[in-house]
């Protein structure tokens, strides 16, 4: 763990700058006096302020699914992949806007602890070569987490 | 003949004969068609008329699909036509009609003409009062439906909440005791983190059981109900939802809080997917014995005409068939760019156990 005092908000404003992202977000869990609820803490190129009304039920929206899972998640076309219909169960996609994004878990003692999303408002512009780039150079640390499960191999 | 003389009614017969929606045919004592009406002839097609005309024995099966036994929805097994001294006063028949296509008729046949053997064949088509049938028949398989799915869900709707999340709770007690014992750092932090998945997971029962119904909407009433819904949509969605009520504690008949609720829950649900707001309006008031729900939002709004809806258009559909459950009224309206109002009233029966 890095010892300086690690700024989310400056980080994720820093990852948008370098891959001209529209917007990125960090979804982190609440301490236990709040539940372990999951909640949007940090936010950037948000057109909406509807992410700090929602908290999320793990297995529901985008940080919901990758929270259970553990799994990154990449969708290049969210009107195709998602489907029109369902799409109001990923409510920060239709408040944002947003067309192709992927998001990575954080890890932290081995269990997921917040979710890392970038995306953009067109379609198709985060290619799945884009995101391995972004991941890369997120690396396998980001701040205090990780974003990979530490097993031993 | 009673107050008509015999002229006038020679001249009614023969407009009635005229103008009649019912198809009337004259047939002699072999089977052979003596004459028809024009409404006859029109469901005809011009083949079998001229065939019926020229005499030809049989045209009428050419056109005739059988009529309708306790054996045999349609069937040809001792034919109306085949014995000419029988008369039956009313049976179902399909024929194949001029540009409709098979068509069920009310039928009677009857001797007219003892010496001559002549008989009268009366066809009046029964198409509309099936479908009326039908309609009837289908509105009330879909409240029996609708009754049986809210049964079937708050059966497995208290199982959870009552069994399930019981034990989990029970469980996660246990697993907190545990943290005051004397264990390690490692052994308290991995406690710690599977208090929270148990945690996460009695939420989970928690939701899935208030969603398929809340008990709070039978034990506290319509209000709790709504606050603990709207609260959750605005957890799980982001919409805010501005509840205005005079309602306290009332209770209303089960069947009448079960339908407000339902029906509030679409037009919520109907406003989130696809009214493109972050706020929208519900009302709910008691005047004049009615209790009044209003849903409003100030979206992108329908064409309440519309033939094909966005979705499955079952929800609209639906919310009207339960508010016939309990006699209510319902009226959608609905301006593109401005947005909708839902407007649900329903006449109150007060719960007796109140």
């Amino acid at each position: 763990m890095k010892q300086e005092v690690f700024n989310i908000q400056q980080e994720i404003e820093r990852i948008k700058e370098e891959f001209d992202f529209d917007y990125v977000g960090v979804a982190l869990v609440q301490s236990p006096d709040r539940r372990f609820e999951l909640r949007w803490k940090h936010v950037t190129g948000n057109q909406s302020d509807r992410h700090r009304r929602i908290s999320l039920q793990s297995g529901k929206g985008i940080a919901g699914l990758v929270f259970k899972t553990g799994k990154p998640m990449f969708v290049a076309d969210a009107d195709e992949e998602l489907g029109r219909e369902d799409l109001y169960n990923y409510p920060i996609v239709v408040a944002e806007g947003l067309k192709s994004f992927g998001a990575i878990p954080l890890y932290k003692y081995n269990r997921v602890k917040g979710v890392l999303l970038v995306g953009y408002r067109t379609e198709e512009k985060l290619t799945v070569e884009v995101f391995q780039e972004f991941r890369k150079r997120i690396g396998l640390e980001f701040g205090p987490f990780y974003s990979k499960e530490m097993v031993l191999e | 003949m009673k107050g008509i003389s015999g002229l006038q009614l020679s001249d009614l017969l023969m407009k009635l004969y005229g103008n009649s929606a019912e198809a009337i045919f004259f047939f002699d004592r072999d089977g052979n068609v003596l004459g028809m009406n024009d409404a006859a002839a029109d469901i005809l097609e011009q083949d079998v008329y001229r065939q019926l005309m020229a005499g030809q024995s049989g045209a009428i099966c050419q056109t005739c699909k059988g009529y309708m036994s306790s054996d045999e929805m349609q069937t040809c097994a001792s034919c109306y036509m085949s014995n000419p001294e029988e008369d039956i006063s009313s049976f179902q028949v399909y024929f194949d009609t001029k540009g409709k296509g098979v068509i069920p008729y009310s039928a009677s046949i009857q001797t007219i003409d003892h010496e001559n053997g002549i008989r009268a064949f009366l066809l009046r088509d029964m198409t509309h009062q099936f479908q009326t049938q039908e309609e009837l028949n289908q509105k009330r398989m879909m409240k029996r439906v609708i009754k049986a799915q809210e049964n079937e869900r708050k059966r497995i709707s208290r199982e959870l909440h009552d069994s399930v999340a019981q034990e989990m709770l029970s469980s996660l007690v246990d697993l907190r005791v545990m943290k005051y014992m004397n264990i390690g750092e490692e052994a308290l932090k991995k406690l710690q983190q599977t208090e929270g998945s148990l945690m996460r997971l009695l939420d989970d029962i928690r939701h899935l059981s208030v969603e398929l119904r809340p008990a709070t909407l039978d034990d506290l009433g319509l209000k709790a109900a709504f606050r603990t819904h709207f609260k959750w949509i605005e957890k799980n969605y982001g919409l805010e939802i501005l509840f205005l009520t005079d309602l306290e504690t009332e209770r209303y008949g089960g069947e009448v809080e079960t339908v407000v609720y339902r029906i509030c829950q679409e037009a919520v649900f109907n406003a989130l997917k696809y009214a493109e707001v972050d706020e929208i309006t519900v009302q709910l008031y008691e005047r004049d014995d009615m209790l009044h729900l209003i849903v409003k939002d100030e979206g992108k709004g329908f064409d309440v005409n519309e033939i094909e809806p966005k979705g499955t258009g079952l929800g609209l559909f639906g919310m009207k068939e339960r508010t016939e459950l309990v006699d209510g009224d319902l009226t959608v309206e609905s301006v593109i760019g401005k947005g909708t109002i839902i407007r649900l009233c329903v006449p109150v029966k007060r719960r007796e156990d109140g």
